[in-house]
């Protein structure tokens, strides 16, 4: 008798810690260790108007969307997440996010690139708070004034070129390959990843990557290899550590280079990835935001959250300070458009494209890397290695 | 008596436990696990509690972690092999299915309300809407909205407010915030649609989008009339088009024929598989062949320090590879990397390590040799050891030189030992995600190929990229690709084990 009650004691502790974990009334944001303890300031500051309790719960930024994917459907997991945009459609797909219905009337307030980046299926699914690009960062004691157009870029790093004492002009880790970074190369003359439908959404098996226009671009890229200006296949690492040693006079990549170098003393400027032939480059623009978990049990709390709290200037700018990137909401990149460096990505964010977040971009990524090293490295032609890389994609995503 | 107290506390914590974590996959719905775990659970209680399932203590413990690490996954990833699981098609077709009935849409010139909740001590609530196209009172009447007179006795006013209607005292904007995880539920009917929550500023008229008809399994968009089949897990219509998101379902041996039908699998499948095989055998036979070497001579016990030796190299095996291999990448970069500056400077050459297909293999194999080498200098070490050292003594005294007394007595009483281990190795190495994945990425691509496999792509590295790196991530098919490998492997190691059955006949006959 007395051991069924020893045991029976044990039962009703641990069951009673289990029934707690209901959620209805209460708030779950999953977020990253930057932005937490943003969230949580603005979590006890709606506990304290509403007396609605607001959970953060610190998870590393890349494996949010993938344990989404397992605890939603598990009748686990968050109201809210903090994501990128190019997430959207493997989640989506999978009916794990809720649409923001909201959205399509404060849509006015943000960056339109932004909020057509959080669009899928012609639906908004994301709050949108900071906008990336990769854009020309400079050492302004080696680069005074940033050039305008290629051409001065070319003449910029022929002179500050001396690759025996590991110093060069201008590096971009595009050949490494690194197709993120050499997008503003292959728009250049009009190349594009996902053709448009006539209803505005992306055509995965209209693949622009083989175009006259993308092969021109792929030939300026490796006129600057052929050239001797940029060393074949280096990597950001090594960039990154001889531009904060002051080795580099300009680099072609995004903000999260920027802490660096500055924290290593260099000067630093940001400015708009110079014209080729009169052309605009376009960069790909990322964009964070929150999302709306589809297994939610407070969507119309997380909504109300979401409008009255996140969606304001005081929290905007706040986000902004834990994570220095252009502001998406209006007011507050007008509160901080005076800041150099964020107006110099914002001029790039503005002619960029948002980074496809169609399940299918996934196969272009390695064909199109593949293709990258082929014609930097493998002295393959360009036009070549860019129609079987398209051909290979086809037939990876099934389009016939 | 105390002992027998603290087994019964242990027990009980233990079963606690148990329960604990059985409510869990129960809520998740992992029944696969659950059944092994109360299983497990109730073996646990009777092998403590019976005094006749006492050898049962020992066992057990070791059978249950067996069936949970060893059996469950194997049938799992069996299981999700006849699935379409992946991205697009994660929930189960209940979730789907409900995901579909609570999909709304607003008719065109849809009513919007404005609204006021009010609540009595029971909990129950009552909302009063005010058109704003009529400028109509209505009040939630049970499950529809009928129309109010806002003259009606029962509605009671305090400063031109309505503050109480009968028992139901009205609700601040505090409240209705606390309470709009049940108030985003409220739907009433109104003509031929529902008044629901939209925001904390207005209701609107909506209408279901689809119903579902159990008898027949097929959902209809009631918009538009279509009817929607589900097919290999997809709701789909009759002229083809597939509704969003699918569902997980089985779908027969759709993966297994898709894998063998694939060109991408077939193309370069000789080409990936012949490295494989040459990796996996190069791997074993350099990592031996220099383990064995270090063995031999840290096991002469003339060497000076060689506990220090041994220690020393024994280092790389115990540095996670996730870290030596990143470092390698480092130090094998053509153009920044110490390994190229060293031989710029020595003879004026310059390796491209990862550009050219031949190099970026002998890459892997050198980064390998450093992985792999201490774990066979471990096993040899240990098997040299148990070498009667008579046998040394008779063959002296027979006069065979260092070489002969290493060939024809060290080497074949080593292999006894040891060919299972190579053979264990090898299968190891043929599987070797982690270095190829981390160090080449399977790169560098081949001139000319029309599927994403690279020179180094290994079977393993390479179906990753497909069932991965296409249109998100294909876990059915992942795992029916593992099936297949694993079946490849197992015969070679079948034909393995045969060899070596034939080493150890040889041994006994020593």
């Amino acid at each position: 008798m007395k051991k069924l009650l020893v045991i029976l004691v044990c039962f009703t502790v641990l069951l009673g810690t289990v029934i707690l974990a209901s959620e209805a009334g209460k708030l779950l944001i999953w977020t990253d260790e930057v932005r937490k303890p943003t969230i949580e300031n603005l979590g006890k500051q709606f506990t304290k108007l509403y007396g609605v309790p607001v959970t953060v719960q610190e998870m590393s930024f890349g494996d949010i969307r993938d344990k989404l994917g397992v605890a939603g459907p598990a009748g686990k997991g968050p109201d809210l997440i903090i994501g990128a945009h190019d997430w959207l459609g493997q989640l989506v797909v999978s009916g794990l996010l809720e649409p923001l219905e909201f959205m399509q009337e404060m849509k006015g307030k943000f960056v339109k690139t932004a909020v057509d980046a959080f669009t899928y299926g012609g639906k908004i699914y994301g709050l949108p708070f900071a906008t990336e690009a990769i854009g020309l960062i400079y050492n302004k004691d080696l680069v005074p004034t940033p050039p305008k157009t290629f051409k001065e870029l070319e003449a910029i790093a022929k002179k500050l070129t001396h690759p025996e004492k590991k110093e060069y002009g201008f590096i971009t880790q595009a050949s490494q390959p690194d197709p993120y970074h050499s997008f503003p190369f292959f728009t250049a003359y009009g190349g594009y990843i996902f053709g448009k439908n006539p209803d505005g959404t992306l055509n995965p098996c209209d693949i622009g990557l083989d175009t006259k226009g993308a092969v021109k671009g792929a030939y300026l890229l490796l006129s600057l290899i052929k050239k001797g200006l940029v060393p074949e296949g280096i990597d950001y690492q090594t960039m990154t550590s001889l531009f904060n040693a002051g080795k580099i006079g300009m680099i072609l990549t995004g903000p999260w280079a920027v802490g660096g170098a500055v924290k290593s003393g260099i000067n630093v400027g940001v400015a708009k990835i110079p014209t080729v032939d009169g052309n605009t480059p376009r960069p790909f623009v990322g964009v964070q935001g929150f999302m709306m978990s589809n297994f939610s049990k407070n969507k119309a709390l997380a909504a109300f959250f979401l409008k009255d709290y996140v969606a304001t200037k005081d929290t905007m700018l706040a986000l902004y300070k834990a994570d220095p990137r252009a502001p998406a909401f209006k007011p507050a990149l007008t509160a901080v458009a005076q800041d150099p460096i964020v107006k110099g990505f914002a001029e790039n964010i503005a002619v960029g494209i948002p980074m496809p977040s169609i399940p299918q971009m996934s196969a272009v990524w390695t064909a199109w890397a593949n293709a990258i090293s082929l014609f930097c490295t493998q002295k393959e032609a360009p036009e070549k290695a860019l129609s079987d890389a398209v051909i290979s994609i086809k037939k990876t995503i099934k389009c016939h | 008596m105390i002992k027998n107290w603290l087994k019964i506390i242990i027990l009980g914590v233990l079963d606690a436990l148990g329960i604990w974590a059985a409510i869990g996959l129960l809520q998740a719905g992992g029944w696969g696990v659950l059944a092994v775990l109360i299983f497990g659970l109730i073996g646990l209680n009777v092998a403590l509690l019976s005094k006749k399932a006492y050898p049962l203590r020992y066992l057990l413990p070791g059978l249950v972690l067996f069936g949970l690490m060893v059996v469950y996954p194997i049938i799992y990833n069996i299981n999700i092999a006849f699935m379409n699981y992946g991205t697009g098609n994660i929930l189960s077709k209940t979730q789907v299915i409900s995901q579909f009935m609570n999909k709304y849409y607003q008719p065109e010139g849809s009513e919007r309300f404005l609204f006021q909740i009010f609540r009595n001590k029971k909990g129950d609530l009552k909302v009063l809407f005010i058109s704003k196209v009529s400028n109509e009172a209505y009040l939630s009447v049970g499950d529809h909205i009928e129309s109010v007179d806002l003259h009606n006795p029962s509605l009671i006013y305090k400063n031109g407010e309505i503050i109480r209607i009968d028992d139901y005292e009205k609700m601040s904007m505090i409240q209705i915030i606390q309470n709009l995880s049940k108030i985003q539920n409220l739907a009433f009917k109104y003509n031929d649609g529902l008044v629901k929550f939209r925001s904390v500023s207005e209701f609107r008229v909506y209408k279901p989008q689809y119903s579902y008809n159990g008898e027949h399994n097929t959902l209809i968009d009631l918009k538009t009339n279509k009817v929607y089949k589900p097919i290999n897990g997809t709701f789909t219509s009759s002229d083809g088009e597939q509704l969003s998101p699918g569902f997980r379902d089985y779908v027969g041996f759709k993966n297994f024929i898709d894998i063998l039908r694939n060109p991408q699998v077939s193309g370069p499948f000789i080409r990936v598989f012949s490295w494989t095989f040459i990796w996996a055998l190069l791997s074993v036979f350099t990592t031996f062949t220099l383990g064995l070497t270090l063995a031999i001579l840290l096991n002469d016990s003339t060497l000076r320090l060689r506990y220090l030796y041994r220690t020393l190299l024994i280092l790389p095996y115990v540095v996670p590879g996730f870290i030596s291999i990143l470092i390698w990448r480092g130090l094998l970069n053509t153009n920044f990397g110490v390994i190229n500056d060293v031989l710029q400077n020595l003879f004026s050459v310059k390796v491209p390590w990862f550009q050219d297909p031949f190099w970026a293999k002998v890459a892997l194999l050198i980064v390998n040799l450093w992985l792999g080498f201490p774990y066979m200098m471990l096993i040899s070490l240990g098997a040299l050891q148990s070498i009667p050292s008579e046998l040394y003594e008779a063959a002296r005294i027979d006069g065979a030189g260092s070489w002969q007394r290493f060939y024809s007595i060290t080497f074949p009483l080593l292999m006894i030992t040891l060919a299972p281990l190579l053979i264990g190795s090898f299968a190891f190495n043929f599987n070797n995600f982690t270095v190829i994945y981390l160090l080449t990425g399977g790169q560098p691509p081949i001139p000319g190929s029309q599927t994403p496999a690279g020179a180094t792509d290994i079977l393993i590295s390479y179906t990753y990229k497909l069932a991965f790196g296409g249109a998100g991530s294909q876990y059915g098919y992942a795992a029916a690709i593992s099936i297949i490998i694993f079946l490849i492997i197992g015969t070679i190691s079948a034909f393995n084990f045969r060899f070596t059955k034939r080493l150890e006949e040889m041994g006994e006959n020593l």
